[in-house]
């Protein structure tokens, strides 16, 4: 089994700061991603946006609070939510984070990483499985960034990624800033990280900034894609082949077409790999 | 090994009580590897949580967060964070009993809870269900002898928020003042309406007739009980007048649902 998503090509953030583009007709991008929980309402501007995001693109719905590693109980209002938002908007594919979020009751509205041990597995497996039936369709999951691991771990980051997918029949969401971020904070191999998980499972690909904290990066979301992310895009292509890929960009929001200028740096670079790949196999 | 949810509830309880870089047993689980110590990494997840969810609340209260000043403000609402974390999956409602906790925090600044009230108020009327807004054009052609029995109704992005002082003075106030401690006053009880026209959240102190006649109003009574609640000492015909002139407003203000059809 595969992950089966359309290649939408390479979108942007759907960020409020840009909403007078999509009244105004300017907004000229392949696709949209909708953070889920921010349309979760009942009306007013946000949801109108939607909509007319919807109207000039296709839409794919990215969550933050599946919370999918949390040893609560799913939250049924939450995926009821979540199961009315994609009946009205219909995105192309829904994704959230490999991660927890809260516990007892509480939320802390982070990706808190999960230790990767059997455990934890086989109850993440569980959960994707049970939101998969809950929405009627599968769903991709997406690696983090992150800043601390447990000395309990037993798999790796990307072979517990794997494994959920496998077990789960779900799709994966690579972001490769993520990869590198969390690469350079726990001294993993970024090689190592894509040639471990199952290509036809890679439905989508996230881009963005991140900062250098000095002793560490910090996944901020607030800046252009660095070099080495870039080159980490162009080894994930030529492991994945041609993948959706997105520009997230949510602190120090630019004017859209900046944005977009990265999301056409991301075609490009995809173009550049694509010849180069097409080469060596002639 | 901890048990997942053991690990899960004593990260979650030590972000809520700021203390988990030094729980001893979360640092004996946090792996060194890659050049941080234990305590910085769980350190940089506890300021990450306090950080998100305060900008949460300086987003919710930014006129509250100008008369508090930054410094204040950012003491107050880590306060509230620890008595009050999220419940609710999505950080929108971050900031829900905001307005109760200020008005027994205020530290001499009484009407604070008042006006956090208010800012809450246009936060829920942002994003509240959609109506068509009630027309001028839309009752020209009604009978006269059907408006006795009218039945009216605010749009559901309109809220009635009741307060101990005149917060929406203070609410005006505060966009000129400087980041610090300004805009007292006196006490004097004010009710004021909060709602959403188009996508443009506004409020505006309620008068005496407005007051008294706006519970019916949102209760669907019909429009011949209100104009019998405007009279207090006024004619029929002259409380009926007055009754009018608020319902021309409610229409400017786009205040009304449209009539089912």
């Amino acid at each position: 089994m595969a992950i089966a998503v359309p290649f939408l090509g390479h979108g942007v953030g759907l960020r409020p700061k840009h909403f007078p583009q999509l009244w105004d007709g300017t907004a000229r991008v392949d696709w949209f991603e909708a953070i889920s929980e921010n349309y979760m309402v009942a009306g007013g501007r946000p949801l109108a946006a939607l909509e007319r995001a919807r109207a000039a693109a296709p839409i794919v719905l990215h969550g933050v609070s599946l919370s999918i590693g949390s040893t609560d109980r799913l939250d049924e209002a939450y995926l009821a939510a979540l199961r009315a938002l994609v009946r009205r908007v219909e995105p192309a594919w829904v994704s959230d984070h490999l991660c927890w979020s809260g516990v007892g009751g509480l939320y802390a509205h982070d990706l808190l990483p999960l230790p990767y041990t059997e455990e934890a597995l086989a109850h993440v497996v569980r959960r994707v499985v049970a939101v998969q039936e809950r929405l009627g369709r599968q769903i991709l999951i997406e690696n983090v960034s992150s800043y601390l691991t447990y000395t309990h771990s037993t798999l790796a980051e990307w072979e517990f990624l794997s494994a959920v997918a496998e077990r789960a029949d779900c799709g994966l969401l690579l972001d490769v800033n993520n990869v590198y971020v969390s690469a350079i904070n726990h001294g993993f191999s970024t090689n190592a990280y894509l040639a471990g998980l199952p290509a036809d499972r890679v439905g989508q690909i996230h881009l963005a900034g991140h900062t250098d904290m000095g002793t560490y990066l910090f996944d901020t979301h607030d800046g252009p894609v660095i070099e080495p992310v870039w080159d980490l895009y162009r080894q994930a292509l030529r492991r994945f082949g041609r993948v959706s890929t997105l520009v997230e960009w949510d602190d120090r929001i630019p004017e859209l077409d900046v944005v977009c200028a990265e999301a056409e740096r991301a075609r490009a670079v995809e173009a550049e790999v694509l010849e180069e790949t097409n080469a060596t196999s002639a | 090994m901890l048990p997942l949810r053991e690990l899960q509830l004593r990260l979650c309880a030590a972000l809520k009580a700021s203390r988990a870089e030094t729980d001893p047993a979360l640092l004996g689980l946090v792996s060194h590897r890659g050049g941080l110590a234990a305590a910085q990494r769980l350190a940089i997840y506890a300021d990450m949580y306090r950080t998100r969810l305060v900008d949460v609340l300086r987003e919710d209260y930014p006129r509250v967060l100008t008369i508090l000043g930054d410094g204040e403000f950012q003491a107050l609402a880590c306060r509230y964070l620890v008595q009050h974390p999220s419940t609710h999956p999505s950080v929108r409602y971050v900031g829900r009993r905001f307005a109760d906790f200020l008005a027994g925090e205020t530290g001499g600044l009484l009407f604070l809870g008042d006006l956090a009230r208010l800012e809450w108020a246009r936060v829920e009327v942002f994003d509240a269900p959609d109506a068509d807004p009630l027309r001028l054009s839309d009752l020209e052609s009604l009978p006269a002898s059907d408006w006795p029995t009218l039945r009216l109704r605010p749009i559901p992005a309109c809220l009635v928020v009741k307060c101990a002082w005149p917060v929406h003075e203070i609410w005006a106030a505060a966009a000129d003042a400087t980041p610090g401690r300004s805009g007292a006053g006196r006490p004097e009880a004010s009710t004021l309406r909060v709602w959403r026209e188009g996508w443009s959240v506004s409020h505006a102190a309620m008068g005496d007739l407005e007051r008294r006649v706006f519970p019916l109003l949102e209760r669907g009574e019909p429009f011949a009980r209100l104009c019998a609640a405007g009279e207090d000492g006024l004619e029929p015909e002259a409380a009926a007048r007055e009754v009018g002139s608020l319902l021309m407003r409610w229409l400017e203000d786009g205040l009304l649902a449209r009539l089912p059809a």
